[in-house]
């Protein structure tokens, strides 16, 4: 099976990946769209003052 | 003569580098018509990774990286782009020091997965799977993804040559710094690229730009207790701001927009742990030791953008 990746895709903050699998006759069998980043805000935000939070959390994605 | 060439990576950061570049608005144009950008992935040009392999070794005049490295995908990438790229460049506070992202060190892998894929009450993962470094979906299609990490700063993987503060850098000083970069007019290779000012240096609160001595402060306060008095300084009134240690590149925008500097430009020069150079700058503002003890959450105050670099790294537990 021929495997395909466009790896980053374009324009996309977070990185994503795409794996596209063809079959013997070259169509496609199966795509995948995967996001390959992990950052953790959910944790490390605890115990932060909550006003605080907005300075902070406008870094996950500053597009 | 050929334009220079330009490549540009964003690794674990947020993209508003990219963005803050772009915000050069007017003087982007000028800029970019001086420059071959041959690479900016993911967050401007269609290129993939495998066109910057591609490149032949050294042929790209400079290269930005921005984001820290948090994966095995980033460490590759950087690696790559140390190679392709004559001049590396950490651009913003995050592949400088780690950033905020880098306060992901505070914990361990199973710990932020933990948080994020299972122990949330919005989260619904009944058979409690976390994200897996390979997976075969259906018995045919094997999928991967990077390995995570602790975070690091961009020169704890590759050599840099210059450092660029902020989060994101302002633009007026991403402009000077291309300007520099143009004309030739760089610092001795591994300098950060800055005025060398703090933000105290460059605000008009500072009591001694106007004239008055600094006092120290009687008091302890969260930005929610109150409001800074106009035209006096921040820190005098408790609210902990950490101008004192920080890069001014900024121009002090925080503080002339009533709110207290976090430390985003990076450390002032000669510096290399920033949190703690901020811990012993704020303490000694402070009147009695008591007052130390009401900061409150002191570690993601002063280690929010650059617990990376710092001399543990990470948060160490036996």
């Amino acid at each position: 099976m021929k495997k395909i990746e466009i790896n980053p895709m374009t324009r996309l903050e977070g990185h994503g990946k795409i794996t596209i699998f063809l079959d013997e006759q070259g169509n496609v069998e199966n795509a995948f769209m995967q996001v390959v980043e992990f950052m953790g805000y959910e944790k490390f935000l605890i115990g932060m003052p909550i006003e605080e939070v907005p300075r902070t959390v406008t870094t996950i994605c500053g597009v | 003569m050929s334009k220079p060439k330009l490549a540009y990576y964003l690794a674990g950061g947020c993209g508003g580098c990219d963005i803050a570049v772009v915000d050069l608005a007017e003087a982007l144009v000028d800029v970019a018509l001086q420059l071959d950008i041959v690479f900016w992935a993911p967050t401007v040009l269609d290129a993939k990774y495998k066109d910057l392999e591609a490149m032949p070794d050294g042929s790209i005049d400079v290269g930005l990286v921005s984001g820290n490295v948090r994966n095995s995908e980033h460490e590759h990438i950087v690696k790559v782009m140390r190679q392709k790229c004559k001049v590396l460049i950490a651009f913003g506070i995050c592949a400088a020091c780690g950033g905020i992202k880098g306060l992901v060190n505070l914990h361990t892998t199973e710990q932020l997965l933990d948080k994020a894929y299972i122990n949330t009450f919005s989260t619904d993962n009944p058979e409690k799977v976390p994200p897996q470094t390979t997976v075969v979906v259906d018995g045919k299609y094997e999928l991967t993804l990077p390995t995570l990490m602790d975070a690091r700063p961009l020169d704890q993987v590759v050599k840099v040559d210059y450092y660029i503060g902020g989060c994101p850098p302002y633009h007026e000083h991403i402009g000077k710094a291309f300007m520099a970069l143009l004309s030739g007019q760089l610092p001795p290779s591994g300098s950060w690229i800055t005025m060398g000012k703090a933000v105290c240096e460059v605000c008009d609160r500072n009591p001694v730009l106007q004239g008055k001595s600094k006092k120290f402060a009687t008091t302890v306060k969260r930005t929610i207790e109150g409001t800074p008095t106009e035209g006096a300084c921040i820190l005098e009134e408790g609210y902990l701001c950490l101008g004192p240690v920080t890069q001014g590149d900024c121009g002090a925008k925080c503080p002339s927009a009533n709110v207290p500097c976090r430390g985003c430009g990076g450390p002032i020069p000669g510096v290399k742990d920033f949190g703690l150079r901020a811990i012993s700058a704020i303490a000694s503002m402070l009147d009695n030791e008591e007052l130390v003890e009401q900061i409150p959450d002191p570690v993601h105050l002063f280690y929010r953008y650059a617990l990376p670099s710092s001399f543990l790294g990470k948060r160490i537990k036996r």
